[in-house]
């Protein structure tokens, strides 16, 4: 659990964060957006103290952060930014064990621990443990900072606008790791965008900064369905919020029982993209397969024109 | 072309040692540029000594110049010392633009003649080279990495050490060899206020008008200089790929 509680941070008479308060989930992707010079970044960095707040405080489980040594606050605390930002003389795997050197992790568990981490990011470690960060490419270099960032296990990820340098192609293979690796270790993500197809994306919770306030602190559904404000409809755009509504429910959780007709869908696709197959075929309605292969009930039009409508 | 170059350093080098140790098989070479049976190669001393007392000096005096440069450029380019950079700028500024010459004329009254004068000297004009570079690689680090070394948690001193000079290291080696191949050349004056060096012999050539003795003198500083500074840029190479950087 994060708390931030009336945190605010002014450089002069300028006001960059406004009295922002709002609590997060532990395990839970909160993603925070808003438009460049929204102050959204500062509100991130003001939670590992990269930026002093001026004031109000964050808790990290109830522990006041201002009470630990910054450098020990960071160390807990995961932190990937954009330009993945890795150590051009160091190779890949000291690269991955900068924190645990940091913490005095004994060479075995280091090198266990950046061998896993290569591993699950689908880097060979035989390959790339010993390759310099300028012999990969843009999307292994982002994967490599991220697994720094999870290295010394962090029950907090910290992410500024880690996708931001990368092709919508590698961004979207990345989204997927970051979604994996959350739910495999629950780590409490916050990560901050200016895309708001990837705050929708990922966000279980969507916070949307202005002028350095905060608008509306919502699961993504809400901020469609109820805006707090006229900057938020403008921010998500009001053309296709009845599909981007339906891209945030799955099929599986859509499905009503009964039997199959029409043609077969994956449990996990979403229903925009149900939609988009059931206009393709012209069918009026579609089964719901599991990904074992056993049906899991049926979708019609109707029902999923239903559940794209606004309340 | 690579092995052509290193043939003629090759060549160079062969030819300075030849010299430098046995000078009088060149007599013949030098002779036409002596006049009513002058000595052609100088004879008040050794060449080869002088020429080691001409580099020890240059090397102690860009040990002294490194260790204070590096030392002013890490001190200016940190938060607590960021208002002295234009002091400092100033100061080393001045070392630069005040002539050896005028520092040497200074110098001698305070310490004496001897060595020690040549060495303020040399040191002074030495510093901003290396003090320049050592300022423009520390500022110009890529700030992604800054900020994601200070995100993990290291503190400003494992910044310094692990990140910073490490990326700083090609710029910096850079400024020592310039400042080296410089004062190699400058050095030369020190003989004015009898420091050991081969400024020696062409103040002995211009006040005994052997023109042979300049040419020695003059040939001899110019390839040192020249060997150095393609040496220590081989160097350089070396150690920056041992610690993978550049």
């Amino acid at each position: 659990m994060i708390q931030l509680e009336s945190l605010t941070k002014q450089y002069g008479p300028t006001t960059v964060v406004d009295g922002v308060t709002l609590a997060i989930a532990s395990g839970s992707i909160t993603v925070i957006v808003g438009t460049s010079g929204s102050g959204k970044s500062t509100l991130l960095r003001m939670i590992n103290r990269l930026i002093e707040p001026s004031g109000g405080r964050v808790l990290i489980d109830g522990h006041d952060t201002s009470a630990t040594p910054v450098h020990l606050l960071r160390r807990k605390i995961g932190y990937a930014i954009q330009g993945h930002g890795l150590f051009p003389h160091r190779t890949v795997g000291e690269n991955i064990a900068t924190v645990p050197r940091l913490l005095g992790w004994s060479a075995a568990r280091i090198q266990a621990r950046v061998d896993e981490l290569l591993r699950i990011f689908q880097l060979e470690p035989a390959e790339f443990a010993a390759k310099f960060p300028h012999q990969l490419s843009g999307g292994q270099q982002q994967r490599v900072g991220v697994a720094r960032a999870l290295a010394a296990e962090p029950a907090v990820l910290l992410m500024d606008e880690p996708f931001g340098a990368l092709d919508p192609i590698i961004r979207g293979k990345a989204q997927q790791d970051l979604l994996d690796i959350q739910r495999r270790f629950g780590t409490t993500v916050v990560l901050v965008t200016h895309d708001m197809d990837e705050a929708f994306h990922l966000g279980d919770h969507v916070a949307v900064m202005s002028q350095g306030r905060l608008l509306q602190y919502d699961p993504p559904a809400l901020l469609l369905t109820r805006p707090a404000d006229p900057f938020v409809s403008r921010l998500t755009g009001t053309a296709d919020r009845s599909l981007k509504l339906l891209s945030l429910t799955t099929a599986g959780e859509a499905a009503e029982p009964g039997v199959g007709e029409g043609p077969s869908v994956p449990a996990a696709a979403s229903l925009r993209e149900v939609l988009s197959d059931l206009v393709w075929s012209g069918a009026t309605a579609a089964t719901v397969m599991r990904s074992d292969g056993t049906p899991a009930g049926r979708l019609t039009l109707a029902g999923i024109l239903a559940r794209g409508r606004a309340g | 072309m690579r092995r052509l170059g290193l043939l003629l350093r090759l060549a160079a080098f062969s030819l300075l040692v030849a010299f430098l140790v046995m000078p009088q098989r060149f007599a013949p070479l030098f002779a036409p540029f002596t006049e009513y049976g002058a000595p052609p190669i100088y004879d008040q001393g050794s060449l080869l000594a002088l020429a080691a007392a001409h580099l020890g000096t240059v090397f102690l005096a860009a040990a002294a110049s490194t260790v204070v440069a590096v030392s002013l450029g890490i001190l200016v380019t940190r938060p607590s010392g960021a208002e002295f950079l234009p002091l400092s700028r100033t100061l080393v500024g001045i070392g630069q633009t005040f002539p050896p010459v005028a520092v040497l004329a200074i110098a001698v009254p305070l310490v004496g003649f001897g060595e020690t004068p040549t060495l303020i000297a040399l040191f002074a004009y030495g510093l901003l080279p290396i003090f320049e570079n050592t300022i423009s690689a520390l500022q110009t680090c890529p700030s992604s990495v800054i900020e994601a070394a200070r995100g993990m948690g290291m503190s400003s001193r494992q910044r310094l050490l692990g990140v910073e000079l490490p990326l700083a290291m090609p710029l910096i080696l850079e400024g020592i060899r310039l400042s080296v191949v410089i004062n190699v050349g400058t050095a030369t004056i020190g003989s004015t206020v009898a420091a050991k060096g081969l400024g020696e012999v062409i103040i002995a050539g211009l006040l005994s008008n052997n023109t042979a003795f300049i040419l020695q003198g003059g040939l001899v500083t110019g390839l040192m200089a020249m060997l150095l500074y393609d040496g220590m840029a081989g160097l350089e190479k070396r150690l920056l790929r041992a610690v993978h950087v550049g």
